[in-house]
Protein backbone atom coordinates (compact mmCIF):
# COMPACT_ATOMS: atom_id res chain seq x y z
CA UNK A 1 0.00 0.00 0.00
CA UNK A 2 1.56 3.58 -1.03
CA UNK A 3 1.03 6.22 0.87
CA UNK A 4 0.20 9.35 -1.23
CA UNK A 5 0.50 12.89 -0.14
CA UNK A 6 -1.54 15.49 -1.43
CA UNK A 7 -0.60 18.89 -1.40
CA UNK A 8 -2.09 22.25 -2.07
CA UNK A 9 -1.20 24.03 -4.94
CA UNK A 10 -1.36 27.53 -3.38
CA UNK A 11 -1.55 29.30 -0.24
CA UNK A 12 -5.33 30.65 1.18
CA UNK A 13 -8.07 29.33 3.42
CA UNK A 14 -9.79 25.96 3.16
CA UNK A 15 -13.46 26.30 2.00
CA UNK A 16 -14.69 23.26 1.61
CA UNK A 17 -13.92 19.67 2.53
CA UNK A 18 -15.34 17.54 -0.62
CA UNK A 19 -14.64 14.13 0.94
CA UNK A 20 -14.28 11.88 4.18
CA UNK A 21 -11.50 9.59 5.08
CA UNK A 22 -12.33 6.16 3.93
CA UNK A 23 -13.42 7.46 0.56
CA UNK A 24 -13.01 5.63 -2.33
CA UNK A 25 -11.30 8.56 -4.58
CA UNK A 26 -10.67 8.57 -8.03
CA UNK A 27 -8.05 10.20 -10.26
CA UNK A 28 -9.13 14.05 -10.76
CA UNK A 29 -11.49 13.84 -7.71
CA UNK A 30 -11.75 17.23 -6.30
CA UNK A 31 -10.77 16.53 -2.02
CA UNK A 32 -10.68 20.00 -0.67
CA UNK A 33 -11.48 23.63 -2.10
CA UNK A 34 -8.77 25.98 -0.88
CA UNK A 35 -10.18 30.14 -1.29
CA UNK A 36 -7.42 32.09 -2.43
CA UNK A 37 -7.33 35.82 -4.09
CA UNK A 38 -10.99 35.43 -4.36
CA UNK A 39 -10.87 32.27 -6.28
CA UNK A 40 -11.72 28.54 -5.43
CA UNK A 41 -8.98 26.86 -6.19
CA UNK A 42 -9.61 22.83 -6.34
CA UNK A 43 -7.11 20.42 -4.47
CA UNK A 44 -7.20 17.59 -6.48
CA UNK A 45 -6.36 13.56 -6.31
CA UNK A 46 -3.54 13.06 -9.24
CA UNK A 47 -3.90 9.37 -8.55
CA UNK A 48 -6.93 7.18 -7.22
CA UNK A 49 -7.27 5.20 -4.03
CA UNK A 50 -8.59 5.53 -0.60
CA UNK A 51 -8.42 8.78 1.65
CA UNK A 52 -6.79 7.97 4.94
CA UNK A 53 -7.09 11.07 5.98
CA UNK A 54 -7.81 15.22 5.42
CA UNK A 55 -5.37 16.85 7.32
CA UNK A 56 -7.33 20.24 7.82
CA UNK A 57 -10.36 21.50 8.23
CA UNK A 58 -12.88 24.13 6.93
CA UNK A 59 -11.38 27.93 7.49
CA UNK A 60 -8.00 26.85 8.13
CA UNK A 61 -5.27 28.64 6.46
CA UNK A 62 -2.97 26.53 4.31
CA UNK A 63 0.72 26.84 2.77
CA UNK A 64 1.61 26.53 -1.11
CA UNK A 65 3.06 22.76 -0.74
CA UNK A 66 1.14 22.00 2.65
CA UNK A 67 0.41 18.20 2.61
CA UNK A 68 -3.56 18.81 3.22
CA UNK A 69 -4.70 14.80 2.69
CA UNK A 70 -3.49 11.61 2.63
CA UNK A 71 -4.57 8.28 0.68
CA UNK A 72 -3.87 4.75 -0.14
CA UNK A 73 -3.26 3.47 -3.04
CA UNK B 1 52.93 -0.08 -43.01
CA UNK B 2 55.93 2.65 -42.26
CA UNK B 3 53.51 4.62 -39.64
CA UNK B 4 52.49 1.74 -37.66
CA UNK B 5 54.66 2.57 -34.85
CA UNK B 6 52.86 5.97 -34.72
CA UNK B 7 49.13 4.71 -35.34
CA UNK B 8 49.47 1.84 -32.49
CA UNK B 9 50.60 4.97 -30.28
CA UNK B 10 47.68 6.91 -31.46
CA UNK B 11 45.20 4.07 -30.88
CA UNK B 12 47.59 3.71 -27.02
CA UNK B 13 46.27 7.09 -26.47
CA UNK B 14 43.04 7.14 -27.09
CA UNK B 15 42.48 3.85 -24.97
CA UNK B 16 44.30 5.99 -22.49
CA UNK B 17 42.37 9.05 -23.06
CA UNK B 18 38.79 6.71 -22.66
CA UNK B 19 39.90 5.57 -18.91
CA UNK B 20 38.67 8.56 -17.90
CA UNK B 21 40.46 9.72 -14.27
CA UNK B 22 40.77 5.96 -14.15
CA UNK B 23 38.83 2.96 -13.13
CA UNK B 24 38.74 4.15 -9.21
CA UNK B 25 37.01 7.41 -9.94
CA UNK B 26 34.82 5.99 -12.77
CA UNK B 27 33.70 3.96 -9.77
CA UNK B 28 33.55 6.70 -7.20
CA UNK B 29 31.39 8.57 -9.84
CA UNK B 30 29.02 5.84 -10.64
CA UNK B 31 28.68 4.83 -7.11
CA UNK B 32 27.15 8.53 -6.74
CA UNK B 33 24.48 7.21 -9.92
CA UNK B 34 26.19 9.74 -11.88
CA UNK B 35 27.19 8.48 -15.94
CA UNK B 36 30.56 9.58 -17.01
CA UNK B 37 31.08 12.47 -19.72
CA UNK B 38 31.59 10.38 -22.48
CA UNK B 39 28.52 8.03 -21.15
CA UNK B 40 26.30 10.99 -21.50
CA UNK B 41 27.26 12.04 -24.72
CA UNK B 42 26.73 8.22 -26.03
CA UNK B 43 23.74 8.15 -24.79
CA UNK B 44 22.00 11.40 -25.41
CA UNK B 45 23.08 11.75 -29.21
CA UNK B 46 21.65 9.53 -31.91
CA UNK B 47 23.54 6.14 -32.03
CA UNK B 48 27.09 6.15 -33.28
CA UNK B 49 26.89 9.96 -34.12
CA UNK B 50 29.76 11.21 -31.98
CA UNK B 51 32.92 12.24 -33.39
CA UNK B 52 35.50 13.58 -30.76
CA UNK B 53 37.88 16.28 -31.27
CA UNK B 54 40.85 16.70 -29.11
CA UNK B 55 41.16 13.66 -27.39
CA UNK B 56 44.53 13.73 -27.24
CA UNK B 57 44.75 16.67 -25.32
CA UNK B 58 46.05 16.03 -21.84
CA UNK B 59 48.88 16.02 -19.65
CA UNK B 60 51.56 13.34 -20.66
CA UNK B 61 54.92 12.00 -18.16
CA UNK B 62 57.56 10.68 -20.01
CA UNK B 63 60.68 8.71 -19.05
CA UNK B 64 64.47 9.87 -19.86
CA UNK B 65 63.99 8.13 -23.13
CA UNK B 66 60.77 10.12 -24.23
CA UNK B 67 58.83 7.28 -23.62
CA UNK B 68 54.87 7.61 -22.32
CA UNK B 69 54.88 6.49 -18.79
CA UNK B 70 51.50 8.27 -17.83
CA UNK B 71 48.53 10.03 -18.94
CA UNK B 72 45.63 12.20 -17.33
CA UNK B 73 43.33 13.29 -20.05
CA UNK B 74 42.14 16.89 -20.24
CA UNK B 75 38.81 17.22 -17.91
CA UNK B 76 36.27 18.31 -20.64
CA UNK B 77 35.60 15.74 -23.75
CA UNK B 78 33.57 17.43 -26.60
CA UNK B 79 32.88 16.89 -30.39
CA UNK B 80 29.86 16.73 -33.01
CA UNK B 81 27.22 14.77 -33.11
CA UNK B 82 23.73 14.49 -34.13
CA UNK B 83 20.41 14.79 -32.09
CA UNK B 84 17.31 13.77 -33.66
CA UNK B 85 19.19 13.41 -37.22
CA UNK B 86 20.92 17.04 -37.14
CA UNK B 87 24.27 17.91 -36.39
CA UNK B 88 25.35 19.97 -32.89
CA UNK B 89 28.08 20.74 -30.93
CA UNK B 90 28.51 18.93 -27.62
CA UNK B 91 30.56 18.72 -24.78
CA UNK B 92 30.95 18.49 -20.69
CA UNK B 93 33.44 18.31 -18.08
CA UNK B 94 34.80 15.08 -16.98
CA UNK B 95 33.91 15.27 -13.25
CA UNK B 96 36.06 12.01 -12.70
CA UNK B 97 39.84 14.20 -13.45
CA UNK B 98 40.38 16.69 -11.07
CA UNK B 99 36.42 17.25 -10.54
CA UNK B 100 36.33 18.54 -13.70
CA UNK B 101 38.57 21.74 -13.23
CA UNK B 102 40.23 23.79 -16.24
CA UNK B 103 43.73 22.01 -17.82
CA UNK B 104 45.70 25.07 -18.30
CA UNK B 105 45.94 25.30 -22.44
CA UNK B 106 46.60 27.90 -24.32
CA UNK B 107 43.54 27.00 -25.92
CA UNK B 108 40.62 25.49 -24.17
CA UNK B 109 38.57 22.52 -25.82
CA UNK B 110 34.79 23.96 -24.52
CA UNK B 111 32.90 24.66 -21.17
CA UNK B 112 33.58 28.56 -21.08
CA UNK B 113 34.35 29.80 -24.36
CA UNK B 114 36.67 27.39 -26.50
CA UNK B 115 36.62 25.29 -29.45
CA UNK B 116 33.54 23.74 -29.31
CA UNK B 117 31.81 26.78 -28.81
CA UNK B 118 33.86 28.70 -31.48
CA UNK B 119 32.54 25.52 -33.46
CA UNK B 120 29.27 25.94 -33.06
CA UNK B 121 28.98 29.58 -33.43
CA UNK B 122 31.30 29.14 -36.86
CA UNK B 123 28.85 26.67 -38.21
CA UNK B 124 25.90 28.05 -37.06
CA UNK B 125 24.67 24.78 -35.00
CA UNK B 126 23.21 24.32 -31.47
CA UNK B 127 25.53 23.78 -28.52
CA UNK B 128 24.31 21.27 -25.73
CA UNK B 129 26.79 21.72 -22.46
CA UNK B 130 26.58 18.80 -20.01
CA UNK B 131 27.86 20.90 -16.86
CA UNK B 132 29.53 18.62 -14.21
CA UNK B 133 32.69 21.00 -13.18
CA UNK B 134 33.26 22.94 -10.33
CA UNK B 135 34.87 26.38 -11.89
CA UNK B 136 38.19 27.57 -10.72
CA UNK B 137 40.12 26.96 -7.98
CA UNK B 138 42.57 28.38 -5.81
CA UNK B 139 45.51 25.68 -6.93
CA UNK B 140 45.46 27.73 -10.14
CA UNK B 141 47.76 30.60 -8.58
CA UNK B 142 50.49 27.40 -7.39
CA UNK B 143 50.55 26.55 -11.47
CA UNK B 144 50.90 29.88 -12.49
CA UNK B 145 52.62 31.77 -10.10
CA UNK B 146 50.03 34.41 -10.13
CA UNK B 147 46.80 35.44 -9.57
CA UNK B 148 44.54 36.45 -12.36
CA UNK B 149 41.97 39.30 -12.48
CA UNK B 150 38.33 37.28 -13.73
CA UNK B 151 37.26 37.90 -16.95
CA UNK B 152 41.03 38.77 -17.96
CA UNK B 153 42.55 36.68 -20.75
CA UNK B 154 40.38 33.21 -21.88
CA UNK B 155 37.42 34.44 -20.24
CA UNK B 156 35.37 33.00 -23.07
CA UNK B 157 31.94 34.02 -21.73
CA UNK B 158 32.08 36.27 -24.66
CA UNK B 159 31.39 33.62 -26.94
CA UNK B 160 29.10 32.08 -24.73
CA UNK B 161 27.04 35.32 -24.93
CA UNK B 162 27.23 35.68 -29.03
CA UNK B 163 25.74 32.24 -29.48
CA UNK B 164 22.24 32.94 -27.42
CA UNK B 165 21.87 35.69 -30.49
CA UNK B 166 22.26 32.92 -33.25
CA UNK B 167 22.15 29.12 -32.26
CA UNK B 168 19.91 27.67 -29.57
CA UNK B 169 22.00 26.54 -26.72
CA UNK B 170 21.44 23.80 -24.06
CA UNK B 171 22.58 23.63 -20.76
CA UNK B 172 22.45 20.18 -18.20
CA UNK B 173 23.56 20.66 -14.74
CA UNK B 174 24.28 17.05 -13.83
CA UNK B 175 26.58 17.26 -10.76
CA UNK B 176 27.72 20.17 -8.42
CA UNK B 177 28.35 23.80 -10.26
CA UNK B 178 29.33 26.78 -9.23
CA UNK B 179 31.54 29.67 -10.46
CA UNK B 180 32.19 29.82 -14.00
CA UNK B 181 30.39 26.28 -15.03
CA UNK B 182 27.61 28.32 -13.33
CA UNK B 183 27.52 31.26 -15.36
CA UNK B 184 27.77 28.79 -18.32
CA UNK B 185 24.87 27.18 -17.31
CA UNK B 186 22.51 30.50 -17.36
CA UNK B 187 23.84 31.71 -20.60
CA UNK B 188 21.58 29.57 -22.06
CA UNK B 189 18.65 28.94 -24.11
CA UNK B 190 17.27 26.37 -21.71
CA UNK B 191 18.62 25.04 -18.89
CA UNK B 192 17.52 21.38 -17.41
CA UNK B 193 18.69 19.71 -13.52
CA UNK B 194 18.66 16.46 -12.86
CA UNK B 195 17.43 16.11 -9.27
CA UNK B 196 19.55 15.07 -6.21
CA UNK B 197 22.60 15.19 -8.03
CA UNK B 198 22.48 18.19 -9.67
CA UNK B 199 23.15 21.58 -7.61
CA UNK B 200 24.12 24.91 -8.40
CA UNK B 201 24.69 28.29 -6.44
CA UNK B 202 27.08 31.19 -6.13
CA UNK B 203 29.39 29.54 -3.90
CA UNK B 204 28.83 26.35 -1.83
CA UNK B 205 27.88 25.19 2.07
CA UNK B 206 31.97 25.90 3.27
CA UNK B 207 31.67 29.35 2.12
CA UNK B 208 27.75 30.17 2.91
CA UNK B 209 29.05 28.62 6.45
CA UNK B 210 32.38 30.84 6.79
CA UNK B 211 30.32 34.08 5.93
CA UNK B 212 26.95 33.42 7.70
CA UNK B 213 27.49 30.92 10.40
CA UNK B 214 24.51 29.06 8.04
CA UNK B 215 25.00 25.30 7.63
CA UNK B 216 22.99 23.94 4.78
CA UNK B 217 23.36 20.87 2.79
CA UNK B 218 24.31 20.95 -1.06
CA UNK B 219 20.84 20.14 -1.71
CA UNK B 220 19.36 22.77 0.66
CA UNK B 221 21.24 25.85 -0.72
CA UNK B 222 21.27 24.68 -4.83
CA UNK B 223 19.53 21.42 -5.63
CA UNK B 224 15.92 21.41 -7.79
CA UNK B 225 13.50 23.01 -4.82
CA UNK B 226 15.64 26.27 -5.15
CA UNK B 227 18.00 26.97 -8.77
CA UNK B 228 14.34 25.54 -9.99
CA UNK B 229 11.52 25.73 -8.30
CA UNK B 230 12.16 29.17 -6.19
CA UNK B 231 14.65 31.09 -7.80
CA UNK B 232 13.83 30.32 -11.86
CA UNK B 233 17.79 30.04 -12.36
CA UNK B 234 17.44 26.80 -14.22
CA UNK B 235 14.50 25.92 -15.76
CA UNK B 236 13.35 22.16 -15.81
CA UNK B 237 13.72 19.41 -13.43
CA UNK B 238 15.16 15.68 -14.80
CA UNK B 239 14.46 12.86 -12.45
CA UNK B 240 17.54 11.18 -13.71
CA UNK B 241 19.96 11.57 -15.94
CA UNK B 242 18.41 9.46 -18.71
CA UNK B 243 15.39 11.89 -18.06
CA UNK B 244 17.40 14.58 -18.71
CA UNK B 245 18.38 13.01 -21.55
CA UNK B 246 15.29 12.54 -23.20
CA UNK B 247 14.25 16.01 -22.64
CA UNK B 248 17.30 17.46 -23.75
CA UNK B 249 15.95 15.38 -27.00
CA UNK B 250 12.70 16.69 -27.06
CA UNK B 251 13.15 20.47 -26.32
CA UNK B 252 16.04 20.07 -29.81
CA UNK B 253 13.15 18.97 -31.88
CA UNK B 254 11.25 22.45 -31.25
CA UNK B 255 14.21 24.11 -32.51
CA UNK B 256 15.55 25.10 -35.95
CA UNK B 257 19.21 24.60 -36.18
CA UNK B 258 20.19 28.20 -36.17
CA UNK B 259 18.30 31.44 -36.71
CA UNK B 260 18.76 31.89 -40.29
CA UNK B 261 16.28 28.57 -40.35
CA UNK B 262 12.74 27.36 -39.51
CA UNK B 263 11.63 24.90 -36.60
CA UNK B 264 11.29 21.46 -37.89
CA UNK B 265 8.15 20.43 -38.93
CA UNK B 266 6.70 17.50 -37.84
CA UNK B 267 3.52 16.45 -38.84
CA UNK B 268 1.94 13.23 -36.02
CA UNK B 269 -1.55 13.18 -38.19
CA UNK B 270 -3.62 14.75 -35.57
CA UNK B 271 -6.30 16.04 -37.95
CA UNK B 272 -6.43 19.59 -38.13
CA UNK B 273 -10.20 19.77 -37.87
CA UNK B 274 -10.63 17.74 -34.73
CA UNK B 275 -13.14 19.80 -32.30
CA UNK B 276 -13.12 18.98 -28.88
CA UNK B 277 -16.65 18.80 -27.62
CA UNK B 278 -15.50 18.82 -23.71
CA UNK B 279 -13.95 22.86 -24.65
CA UNK B 280 -17.18 23.72 -24.81
CA UNK B 281 -17.54 23.06 -20.89
CA UNK B 282 -14.93 23.23 -19.47
CA UNK B 283 -14.90 27.17 -18.04
CA UNK B 284 -17.40 27.35 -15.04
CA UNK B 285 -19.84 29.45 -15.20
CA UNK B 286 -19.14 30.57 -11.59
CA UNK B 287 -16.07 33.02 -12.51
CA UNK B 288 -14.37 32.39 -9.04
CA UNK B 289 -14.08 28.91 -9.80
CA UNK B 290 -10.86 27.36 -11.41
CA UNK B 291 -10.49 25.30 -13.87
CA UNK B 292 -7.35 23.04 -15.60
CA UNK B 293 -5.46 25.03 -18.44
CA UNK B 294 -3.18 22.54 -19.18
CA UNK B 295 -6.17 20.00 -19.81
CA UNK B 296 -7.58 22.74 -21.85
CA UNK B 297 -4.66 23.51 -24.03
CA UNK B 298 -3.77 19.91 -24.45
CA UNK B 299 -7.19 19.57 -26.20
CA UNK B 300 -6.20 22.09 -28.71
CA UNK B 301 -2.24 21.39 -29.58
CA UNK B 302 -1.08 18.47 -31.59
CA UNK B 303 -1.50 15.07 -30.11
CA UNK B 304 1.50 14.39 -27.93
CA UNK B 305 3.11 17.99 -28.64
CA UNK B 306 2.99 19.80 -25.66
CA UNK B 307 6.68 20.60 -24.07
CA UNK B 308 6.42 22.66 -20.73
CA UNK B 309 9.39 25.08 -19.88
CA UNK B 310 9.61 25.85 -16.27
CA UNK B 311 6.40 24.30 -14.89
CA UNK B 312 7.50 25.10 -11.81
CA UNK B 313 8.33 28.69 -11.47
CA UNK B 314 6.05 31.33 -11.67
CA UNK B 315 3.08 29.43 -11.77
CA UNK B 316 0.30 31.81 -12.66
CA UNK B 317 1.77 31.65 -15.83
CA UNK B 318 1.94 28.38 -17.96
CA UNK B 319 4.60 28.56 -21.01
CA UNK B 320 5.17 25.67 -23.16
CA UNK B 321 6.59 24.41 -27.04
CA UNK B 322 3.96 22.79 -28.94
CA UNK B 323 2.64 22.11 -32.86
CA UNK B 324 -0.54 23.06 -34.50
CA UNK B 325 -0.75 21.40 -37.79
CA UNK B 326 3.05 20.14 -37.54
CA UNK B 327 4.16 23.55 -37.06
CA UNK B 328 6.06 25.18 -33.46
CA UNK B 329 4.23 27.39 -31.84
CA UNK B 330 5.45 29.04 -28.03
CA UNK B 331 2.11 29.11 -25.63
CA UNK B 332 1.57 31.50 -22.98
CA UNK B 333 -1.55 31.24 -21.23
CA UNK B 334 -2.78 31.81 -17.90
CA UNK B 335 -2.95 29.26 -14.85
CA UNK B 336 -5.97 29.81 -13.02
CA UNK B 337 -5.52 26.98 -10.79
CA UNK B 338 -3.26 28.60 -9.04
CA UNK B 339 -5.22 32.00 -9.39
CA UNK B 340 -3.54 33.48 -12.67
CA UNK B 341 -2.39 36.78 -11.10
CA UNK B 342 0.81 37.93 -12.96
CA UNK B 343 3.37 38.26 -10.39
CA UNK B 344 6.95 38.78 -10.09
CA UNK B 345 8.15 35.52 -11.38
CA UNK B 346 5.17 34.80 -13.37
CA UNK B 347 5.98 38.25 -15.28
CA UNK B 348 10.67 37.07 -15.69
CA UNK B 349 9.30 33.96 -17.11
CA UNK B 350 6.64 35.71 -19.71
CA UNK B 351 9.33 37.48 -20.89
CA UNK B 352 12.14 35.09 -20.95
CA UNK B 353 10.08 32.60 -22.83
CA UNK B 354 8.59 35.60 -25.56
CA UNK B 355 11.84 36.18 -26.66
CA UNK B 356 12.95 32.65 -26.87
CA UNK B 357 10.06 32.45 -29.47
CA UNK B 358 11.19 35.42 -31.10
CA UNK B 359 14.67 34.90 -31.64
CA UNK B 360 13.73 31.56 -33.29
CA UNK B 361 11.09 32.78 -35.46
CA UNK B 362 8.02 30.54 -33.36
CA UNK B 363 4.89 32.61 -33.39
CA UNK B 364 3.20 32.70 -30.35
CA UNK B 365 -0.68 31.78 -28.84
CA UNK B 366 -1.97 33.60 -25.77
CA UNK B 367 -4.33 32.06 -23.26
CA UNK B 368 -5.68 34.78 -21.28
CA UNK B 369 -7.64 34.54 -17.94
CA UNK B 370 -5.20 37.17 -16.27
CA UNK B 371 -6.98 39.06 -13.67
CA UNK B 372 -4.39 41.57 -13.08
CA UNK B 373 -1.09 42.22 -11.31
CA UNK B 374 -0.76 40.69 -8.11
CA UNK B 375 -0.94 44.16 -5.45
CA UNK B 376 -0.32 44.08 -2.05
CA UNK B 377 3.04 45.44 -0.43
CA UNK B 378 4.77 42.21 -0.65
CA UNK B 379 4.27 41.96 -4.37
CA UNK B 380 5.17 46.27 -4.85
CA UNK B 381 8.35 45.73 -2.55
CA UNK B 382 9.52 42.85 -5.09
CA UNK B 383 8.92 45.38 -8.49
CA UNK B 384 5.91 44.02 -9.58
CA UNK B 385 5.13 46.91 -11.95
CA UNK B 386 9.19 47.22 -13.16
CA UNK B 387 8.57 43.07 -13.84
CA UNK B 388 5.27 43.53 -15.44
CA UNK B 389 6.30 46.43 -17.69
CA UNK B 390 9.55 45.00 -18.81
CA UNK B 391 7.73 42.05 -19.65
CA UNK B 392 5.01 44.05 -21.82
CA UNK B 393 8.36 45.90 -23.13
CA UNK B 394 9.88 42.87 -24.38
CA UNK B 395 6.04 42.03 -26.00
CA UNK B 396 6.41 45.15 -27.61
CA UNK B 397 9.30 44.49 -29.77
CA UNK B 398 8.39 40.49 -30.79
CA UNK B 399 8.56 39.98 -34.72
CA UNK B 400 6.89 36.73 -34.94
CA UNK B 401 3.19 36.46 -35.66
CA UNK B 402 0.99 36.52 -32.15
CA UNK B 403 -2.72 35.25 -31.67
CA UNK B 404 -4.72 36.47 -28.64
CA UNK B 405 -7.12 33.77 -27.53
CA UNK B 406 -9.31 35.24 -24.44
CA UNK B 407 -10.21 32.58 -22.22
CA UNK B 408 -11.72 34.35 -19.94
CA UNK B 409 -10.64 37.29 -17.87
CA UNK B 410 -8.28 39.90 -19.49
CA UNK B 411 -7.35 42.88 -17.21
CA UNK B 412 -5.27 45.70 -16.73
CA UNK B 413 -1.54 46.08 -17.56
CA UNK B 414 -1.57 42.48 -17.33
CA UNK B 415 -4.24 41.56 -19.76
CA UNK B 416 -2.44 43.95 -22.13
CA UNK B 417 0.74 41.83 -22.13
CA UNK B 418 -1.82 39.38 -23.40
CA UNK B 419 -2.13 41.00 -26.50
CA UNK B 420 0.37 41.75 -29.87
CA UNK B 421 1.25 45.83 -29.76
CA UNK B 422 3.67 45.34 -32.26
CA UNK B 423 2.19 43.67 -34.92
CA UNK B 424 -1.28 42.70 -36.52
CA UNK B 425 -3.16 43.17 -32.41
CA UNK B 426 -5.00 40.03 -33.34
CA UNK B 427 -7.78 39.04 -30.68
CA UNK B 428 -9.79 36.86 -30.28
CA UNK B 429 -12.07 35.23 -27.22
CA UNK B 430 -14.23 32.60 -26.39
CA UNK B 431 -18.00 33.26 -25.12
CA UNK B 432 -16.91 33.08 -21.39
CA UNK B 433 -14.28 36.36 -22.29
CA UNK B 434 -14.59 39.45 -20.18
CA UNK B 435 -12.64 42.14 -20.15
CA UNK B 436 -11.67 46.01 -19.54
CA UNK B 437 -9.24 48.40 -17.19
CA UNK B 438 -10.36 46.64 -14.31
CA UNK B 439 -13.19 44.49 -13.42
CA UNK B 440 -16.82 45.82 -12.37
CA UNK B 441 -16.38 44.50 -8.82
CA UNK B 442 -14.71 46.66 -7.02
CA UNK B 443 -14.35 49.31 -10.14
CA UNK B 444 -17.10 50.68 -9.43
CA UNK B 445 -16.65 51.42 -5.78
CA UNK B 446 -13.64 53.49 -6.81
CA UNK B 447 -14.81 55.36 -9.80
CA UNK B 448 -18.58 56.66 -8.28
CA UNK B 449 -17.89 56.89 -5.09
CA UNK B 450 -19.29 60.14 -4.30
CA UNK B 451 -22.63 58.91 -6.02
CA UNK B 452 -22.61 55.64 -4.56
CA UNK B 453 -21.92 57.91 -1.19
CA UNK B 454 -24.77 60.57 -1.51
CA UNK B 455 -27.41 57.91 -2.83
CA UNK B 456 -30.69 57.31 -0.14
CA UNK B 457 -29.22 53.62 -0.30
CA UNK B 458 -25.52 53.51 -1.03
CA UNK B 459 -25.61 49.84 -1.82
CA UNK B 460 -29.03 49.41 -3.60
CA UNK B 461 -27.03 52.23 -5.90
CA UNK B 462 -23.95 50.07 -6.07
CA UNK B 463 -25.86 47.02 -7.21
CA UNK B 464 -27.35 49.32 -9.77
CA UNK B 465 -24.56 50.60 -11.37
CA UNK B 466 -22.77 47.43 -11.34
CA UNK B 467 -25.83 45.99 -12.97
CA UNK B 468 -25.89 48.64 -15.62
CA UNK B 469 -22.48 48.08 -16.58
CA UNK B 470 -21.96 44.21 -16.31
CA UNK B 471 -24.58 44.49 -19.42
CA UNK B 472 -22.02 46.35 -21.29
CA UNK B 473 -19.19 44.16 -20.51
CA UNK B 474 -21.15 41.32 -22.69
CA UNK B 475 -17.88 40.40 -25.36
CA UNK B 476 -20.95 40.56 -28.12
CA UNK B 477 -20.89 43.89 -28.00
CA UNK B 478 -17.36 44.31 -28.37
CA UNK B 479 -17.20 42.11 -31.28
CA UNK B 480 -19.84 44.35 -32.74
CA UNK B 481 -17.77 47.58 -32.72
CA UNK B 482 -15.17 45.01 -33.85
CA UNK B 483 -13.02 46.08 -30.67
CA UNK B 484 -12.03 42.15 -30.54
CA UNK B 485 -11.70 40.45 -33.76
CA UNK B 486 -13.60 37.61 -33.19
CA UNK B 487 -15.60 35.63 -30.66
CA UNK B 488 -15.43 31.62 -31.45
CA UNK B 489 -17.33 28.53 -30.38
CA UNK B 490 -14.63 26.93 -27.78
CA UNK B 491 -14.50 23.96 -29.79
CA UNK B 492 -13.58 25.44 -33.28
CA UNK B 493 -10.35 26.58 -31.46
CA UNK B 494 -7.86 24.33 -32.82
CA UNK B 495 -8.59 24.58 -36.84
CA UNK B 496 -8.95 28.07 -36.55
CA UNK B 497 -5.50 28.81 -35.12
CA UNK B 498 -4.56 26.05 -37.51
CA UNK B 499 -5.32 27.93 -40.59
CA UNK B 500 -3.78 31.04 -39.17
CA UNK B 501 -0.68 29.60 -38.12
CA UNK B 502 0.08 27.43 -41.44
CA UNK B 503 -0.83 31.07 -42.71
CA UNK B 504 1.59 33.00 -40.79
CA UNK B 505 4.42 30.55 -42.35
CA UNK B 506 5.53 32.79 -45.07
CA UNK B 507 5.84 35.82 -43.17
CA UNK B 508 8.53 33.27 -40.99
CA UNK B 509 10.28 32.41 -43.73
CA UNK B 510 11.03 36.03 -44.98
CA UNK B 511 12.27 37.28 -41.74
CA UNK B 512 15.16 34.96 -40.67
CA UNK B 513 18.45 35.91 -39.14
CA UNK B 514 19.94 37.70 -36.05
CA UNK B 515 17.63 40.02 -34.06
CA UNK B 516 19.22 42.93 -32.76
CA UNK B 517 16.77 45.14 -30.30
CA UNK B 518 17.44 48.96 -29.80
CA UNK B 519 16.60 50.39 -26.80
CA UNK B 520 17.18 49.85 -23.11
CA UNK B 521 14.95 47.72 -21.25
CA UNK B 522 12.77 49.42 -18.16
Amino acid sequence: MARIEVKSEITGTVWQIKMQAGDTVASGDTLIVIESMKMEIPVIAEDGGTLVEILVQEKDPVAEGQVVAILEE
Amino acid sequence: MPWQAEIDELHRRRALAEACGGPEAVARHHAQGKLTVRERINALVDAGTFREVGKLAGKGTYDSGGQLTGFEPAPYVMGIAKINGRPLAIGGEDYTIRAGTGFGSDRRKGGQGGFIEDLAFQYRIPLVNLIDGTGGSVNTAKRKGYTVVPGYGQDGMERSADLLGVVPVVSAVMGTTAGGPAMRAILSHWSIMVKGTGHLFAAGPPVVERAFGQRLSKEDLGGTAVAVDRAGTIDNVASSEADCFAQIRRFMSYMPQNVWNLPPQLDVGDPVDRCEGALASIVPRADRQAYNMRTLLGMIVDRDSWFEIQPGFGRAIITALARLNGKVVGIIASNPMVGGIMDVKAARKQGHFTELCDMFNIPLLLFADVPGLMVGLESEAAAILREGVRARFIGFQVSVPVITVIIRKCYGVAGGGFTDRGGLNFKIAWPSAQWGSLPVEGGVKAAYKREIASAPDPVARECELEAELRALASPFRTAEAFAVEDIIDPRETRPYLCQFIDACQDRLATQLGPKLRAGVRP
